[in-house]
């Protein structure tokens, strides 16, 4: 090494905004995978005849109530993981620890809401072109919301396990923003397949 | 391999494993990096031999000679895949993995874990890959569960790549030496960051259309109508403008080593961001491209083509800026600087990312004021033509491999701590330039004067009836040339292998010293190569030019 070169301590540390930053690439590459799919999803549509969104429906009916209650539950679910956030970020762990389950819980009753509208749709896969492409872009933001549950799950876990500080609350800040994008690509999902359909 | 292997002592500092299982689990980016290259420079052979197998076929297209009727769809799918999927992308990101840490102060990858896990992710989705061409899969294949297993590998390919890319991205963001503003960091770790970033936004397009497509495919084929019409909505991401995403970093390499050489700052470092930027931005095409979906086109046309030209002009012209900029600074040294491999390769990558820019402006224009007659009775667009693997050729073969030789060269005393032989280096550049120019040639001129089709979006049937139309239309001596030059590229290949091999695994290269070109930036103040795992002491940076303005600083009268 050059001696006129100034040197800092060993094991410079990772800048605690890494993973907020690494968040923001994944929700960003997230967000073209989701426009690349909808963006086939709405050609096929554009060419399913005189009627589009009609027509390639074939009988289908789409069950909005449940839909609609499944979308209710992932925006409660996304004020209860700010309210995680919040209460990390004072190191309250009793209500950190509250709001993270009952995110995780109104995370999985959302999922299962989801699978229950499915199923009473009748939505068939291999029946159709509408059926296939609403299975495979649904089936994208289930992904997208499954994973997001995870990573609030894991990170929610490192940063309440041990410790409970600004490092961890930034961490976990991360995780709630990628929940709270989650739910974006589901909102914006559920538009374009269930509602212009 | 020579290699340092003083591993870090610090406290929460992993400790790298010396041994070969070292490699599987590695958390240290030098390693990460150099698996990359390696694998990517074995792929690349891969790749090159199938893309000459295909080009061989149409100098004798009546009667296939290598991959014959039933294979060539697949044997051009694998290869166009093979070129960018499993050698352009990922042996750049490799060479950012390496290099980037090192060139603005950080210990290591953002995510080194992540990093390694990426590599593998690539390496197993390769290998599943190969196996399901192999197994008769893949667009056009004949054995269905071959075709899924291609898309499943094709998108283990792309989150793989997206994972590395945030890596890197992430790193460049968030790690730089305190005092290391963005506009001062080299011009590699800027090109770096510019083509990480448009893979995160452009890559995952695929993705969300591979979902779709193995859906239809595995399930009914409703609109799919068998396998057939995998190939077009895919192939955007082989093509232009995609393709200027894979290639900035060259410039980023033709930047570092020209100053180095000129032994000057450039001219005005915020327009050589710009234009490094310019090409990256202007290569986000994929929304543009006719092959998106064949049902889109409609819904783009009218503005399709002029949405091209303008795309092609933004990379035409970001290219024209950054080699002015360059031209400059060698001017403003008042004398020649010293040639080398690195140099002249440099040299030669940039001029041809600069030719490709051009050929896809002309191909583009053409096609969109119907000059000759283009896209109206019966003649293709030129984008429908062998011109578009002519752009192919002139962007992966000539500007990624010397972009690549170039690179090899200037860092492999970084890298590995040998330098590689300049001789053999130069025969190189002369070796893969003229395969290069070659493989170029002759289709974009089949293209023009033939029209031969890129390739035909369909069954076999019209593979062979493409056969007879390859006879008939006189492209089979151009077809020749490309063939001719593809199997010089591939012997230029072997070229670099060969030093690679010989300067650096069997250790006949010199031994390098800290900083063997006298160059600017700050990896070449650290060891060569750098110790193993993550270094006990990192520079402190404020300018991305130290040596630079330690040698400014020195020559300046008290």
């Amino acid at each position: 090494m050059s001696d006129t070169t100034p040197t800092l301590a060993s094991g410079q540390a990772q800048r605690p905004r890494a993973q907020l930053v690494a968040t923001g690439f994944a929700c960003a590459a997230t967000s073209m995978m989701m426009a690349g799919a909808l963006g086939l999803y709405m050609a096929r549509r554009h060419a399913s005849g005189p009627h589009p969104g009609h027509d390639w429906l074939d009988g289908l009916a789409v069950p909005n109530p449940q839909f609609d209650y499944a979308l209710l539950t992932l925006v409660a679910s996304m004020v209860t993981a700010h309210w995680a956030l919040w209460a990390s970020r004072r190191r309250d762990t009793a209500h950190a620890w509250t709001a993270i389950a009952t995110t995780l819980v109104l995370g999985l009753g959302f999922i299962n809401m989801v699978m229950y509208s499915l199923n009473r749709m009748g939505l068939e896969i291999g029946a159709g072109e509408y059926q296939n492409l609403a299975f495979a872009t649904t089936g994208l933001a289930l992904a997208v919301v499954v994973v997001g549950l995870l990573y609030l799950g894991l990170m929610g876990l490192r940063s309440l396990g041990g410790s409970v500080g600004q490092q961890g609350s930034t961490a976990f800040g991360a995780a709630v923003f990628f929940w709270d994008f989650a739910a974006l690509v589901w909102a914006v999902t559920w538009y374009t397949v269930y509602v212009v359909k | 391999m020579s290699e340092n292997t003083t591993a870090s002592t610090s406290p929460g500092v992993p400790v790298e494993d010396p041994t070969p299982f070292g490699w599987l689990t590695t958390a240290d980016h030098k390693r990460t990096g150099r698996l990359f290259i390696v694998s990517s420079l074995l792929f690349l052979v891969l790749g090159a031999v199938f893309d000459f197998l295909v080009r061989l076929d149409l100098t004798s297209a009546t009667d296939f000679v290598s991959l014959g009727v039933d294979s060539f769809a697949q044997g051009f799918a694998f290869s166009r895949e093979a070129l960018t999927l499993l050698f352009l992308i990922p042996v750049f990101l490799g060479l950012s993995m390496y290099i980037v840490p090192l060139q603005i102060g950080a210990s290591n990858l953002a995510f080194p874990r992540a990093a390694t896990a990426s590599f593998w992710t690539w390496q197993i989705s390769a290998i599943v890959l190969i196996g399901a061409y192999l197994g008769n899969g893949g667009p056009y294949g004949g054995w269905a569960n071959g075709v899924d297993l291609h898309l499943l590998a094709l998108s283990g390919l792309v989150v793989a790549l997206l994972l590395g890319a945030i890596s890197v991205a992430t790193t460049i963001m968030t790690m730089r030496s305190p005092g290391l503003y963005m506009d001062e960091t080299p011009p590699f770790t800027w090109s770096s960051l510019v083509s990480a970033s448009m893979l995160i936004v452009s890559l995952p397009v695929l993705l969300g259309q591979i979902a779709i497509l193995y859906i239809d495919h595995r399930y009914g084929r409703v609109f799919l109508l068998g396998n057939y019409g995998i190939w077009e909505r895919i192939d955007w991401i082989h093509r232009t403008p995609q393709l200027f995403i894979y290639i900035v970093p060259v410039l980023g390499v033709a930047a570092e080593v020209v100053l180095a050489a000129a032994r000057r700052r450039v001219f005005e470092p915020l327009a050589m961001y710009f234009t490094i930027g310019l090409v990256g931005l202007f290569g986000f095409g994929a929304w543009t491209n006719f092959a998106i979906t064949g049902e889109g086109a409609d819904i783009i046309d009218g503005v399709e083509g002029v949405v091209l030209v303008a795309l092609y002009g933004g990379a035409l012209l970001g290219t024209v800026g950054l080699l002015g900029l360059l031209g400059l600074a060698v001017i403003q040294n008042r004398k020649l600087p010293k040639l080398s491999t690195s140099l002249i390769s440099a040299f030669g990558a940039g001029t041809l990312v600069l030719l490709g820019a051009f050929v896809g402006l002309l191909g583009a224009a053409g096609d969109w004021l119907e000059i000759a007659g283009r896209g109206n009775d019966g003649n293709p667009q030129l984008r429908m033509t062998t011109w578009v693997t002519g752009q192919q050729s002139v962007l992966i073969y000539g500007a990624g491999l010397l972009g690549l030789l170039a690179a090899l060269h200037w860092w492999a005393p970084k890298i590995w701590g040998r330098q590689l032989n300049e001789l053999l280096g130069l025969l190189n550049f002369l070796v893969i330039g003229a395969g290069a120019l070659l493989a170029f040639i002759g289709p974009t001129v089949s293209g023009l004067v033939t029209e031969q089709p890129d390739f035909v979006y369909a069954d076999p049937s019209a593979t062979a009836i493409y056969a007879d139309w390859v006879d008939d239309s006189g492209a089979e001596g151009l077809s020749a040339i490309g063939a001719a030059g593809v199997a010089i590229l591939l012997a230029g290949v072997a070229l670099l292998l060969l030093n690679l091999f010989v300067s650096v695994g069997l250790k006949k290269g010199v031994q390098a010293t800290d900083d063997p070109w006298g160059a600017q930036s700050p990896e070449w103040m650290l060891s060569s190569p750098p110790p193993m795992g993550e270094p006990d002491e990192l520079p402190t940076l404020t300018s991305g030019t130290p040596l630079l303005d330690s040698a400014e600083a020195e020559e300046v009268p008290v």
